[in-house]
């Protein structure tokens, strides 16, 4: 008889029933209801961009009854954000924080667009190092899926054939393709979101493009890259307009880095940066200057 | 490197598929591939053979049906119903032929694996494997409008057969929404059959 493949089935199915035990609805939006974990007592996590309001919020537990719930913060440049649920006793989430993905592991990810559990598997198909969402967020690790994405599959946990969960899941970081927010970006966000309300960013208030030194002017100036950033806006009244940065200014270094991506801007200016000097180095008017920047905090983005 | 488990697993799926295969048929249509039914009763009420398959797939009164061993036989449409997109079709039986058996209980669960015979293009007896995705709480009495499988399917599993890991019908395939599956529960199945099948013989 079929032992092994049976087995497979059932072993899939309890992975789902313990896994989903966690796995509410969330109904902050107009369309259907998207998911969200309980992550730690009282405390779910579900992505910003299912949540289109601050207020009347309530969730749907696996139970079938309906509880209010308040936003603790959102985070969108991770795509995250957390809500409190009060006094009520469904299971938390059994995580697994170590032993990453591998690729070609089986997985399987949940969702609750409403009172039944939904769930679609697939295989890990990438698993990278840390990255950073066009928005700035720090992720640490890319795990890219490939299995089908469904209506309210965001916020819904991807687990394990344990029933373990390896992240968040989301449709909306990376243009409509799958991918993963591991346990521990989650972990790291929630517990400032808990904290704060949002995530410190530190800021310059400056917008950059690519450029190509021209090789004379390399050799000239002596410059160990051959491409740089050109500032091509700057906030007014902003910190680097404070400071001194003109736009048309030519971005070498920032904290002592080469700087050839706006990237790699982004990565100089955690939450830890902010009213903390950084040495920089442009190009202007065809000499090499050094001036000192304090990053500001980052005004809140209501983008929602 | 060995893979015990694997190995195993592959060689039970090319059963399943085997003896799933055995009670789907091809149907066709003025010459041309339509679909996939259900053996829904090959042993035969007076040497006549039931099968079950999509409305949509039959749109006249009569069919050829092709067995899984080749064989291909006139069939006519004795019940159609729209609505449920369900259709009947009897034939002479040769022989007597294994018939699909319905999975009345346990109750379906999400996650379990699912396996969905059709013939994409006319290729005869195409298997694929997934799980359910979603089981819709039945309403007073009434088993639920659709079963939901994250199964990937092609034209011609139309109306063909999703199982259980047993080989037990859990659903009859009609189409893709969003890409996911939709059968018609296999109790639905069961439940249109007897009624609609009562008036044809009667």
């Amino acid at each position: 008889m079929s032992a092994v493949l049976q087995s497979l089935s059932t072993e899939l199915a309890d992975a789902v029933e313990s896994a989903g035990r966690a796995v509410v609805a969330i109904h902050a939006r107009r369309r259907i209801p998207a998911s969200g974990v309980h992550w730690r007592p009282g405390v779910v996590v579900a992505t910003h961009h299912t949540i289109s309001r601050d207020e009347n919020i309530t969730v749907t537990l696996p139970d079938g009854t309906t509880a209010p719930a308040s936003l603790a913060g959102r985070d969108p440049s991770t795509d995250l954000a957390v809500l409190k649920l009060a006094g009520q006793s469904i299971p938390t989430a059994s995580l697994r924080p170590d032993a990453p993905p591998r690729v070609g592991e089986l997985v399987i990810a949940l969702g609750r667009p409403g009172p039944s559990l939904t769930a679609s598997w697939g295989v890990v198909s990438g698993v990278d190092g840390p990255w950073r969402t066009w928005q700035g967020g720090e992720i640490d690790s890319l795990l890219r899926l490939d299995l089908a994405i469904y209506d309210g599959f965001s916020g819904g946990p991807l687990i394990d054939a344990a029933g373990r969960v390896l992240g968040i899941n989301t449709s909306a970081l990376a243009r409509g393709i799958p991918v993963t927010i591991p346990v521990a970006t989650v972990e790291r966000v929630v517990t400032e979101l808990l904290e704060r309300g949002t995530i410190r960013r530190a800021y310059l208030g400056i917008g950059t493009q690519p450029v190509r030194v021209p090789e004379s002017l390399a050799r000239r100036l002596d410059l160990k890259g051959e491409v740089a950033l050109l500032i091509v806006s700057l906030e007014p009244g902003g910190p680097a307009d404070r400071d001194g940065l003109l736009l048309g200014d030519v971005l070498l270094e920032l904290g002592g880095a080469a700087v050839s991506d706006p990237v790699d801007v982004l990565a100089k200016l955690g939450g830890d940066r902010v009213g903390k000097p950084l040495a920089v180095r442009v190009i202007r008017g065809g000499q090499v200057k050094t001036l000192q920047v304090t990053p500001g905090e980052r005004p809140m983005s209501r983008a929602a | 490197m060995t893979a015990p488990v694997t190995a195993g697993l592959a060689r039970e799926l090319a059963a399943a598929v085997d003896q799933l295969r055995r009670v789907t048929v091809q149907v066709r249509t003025r010459g041309a591939a339509t679909g996939a039914g259900v053996l829904w009763d090959g042993g035969g009420s007076e040497g006549r053979g039931l099968v079950i398959t999509n409305a949509h797939v039959v749109r006249g009164d009569q069919a050829t049906i092709e067995l899984s061993d080749g064989t291909g036989t006139r069939a006519r449409v004795v019940a159609r119903d729209v609505k449920r997109d369900l259709a009947a079709l009897e034939f002479e039986l040769c022989r007597e032929l294994v018939s699909a058996v319905v999975r009345d209980s346990p109750p379906l669960r999400v996650g379990e694996v699912v396996i969905a015979i059709g013939h994409p293009g006319g290729l005869g007896g195409a298997a694929t494997l997934g799980i359910v995705h979603r089981v819709e709480n039945a309403g007073e009495g009434r088993p639920p409008r659709w079963l939901r499988a994250d199964v990937r399917l092609a034209p011609g599993f139309s109306g063909g057969p999703l199982a259980d890991t047993t080989g037990r019908l859990v659903g009859v395939n009609t189409m893709m929404q969003g890409g996911l599956a939709l059968a018609i529960p296999a109790v639905a199945v069961e439940a249109w059959v007897r009624r609609s099948h009562a008036l044809v013989v009667s």
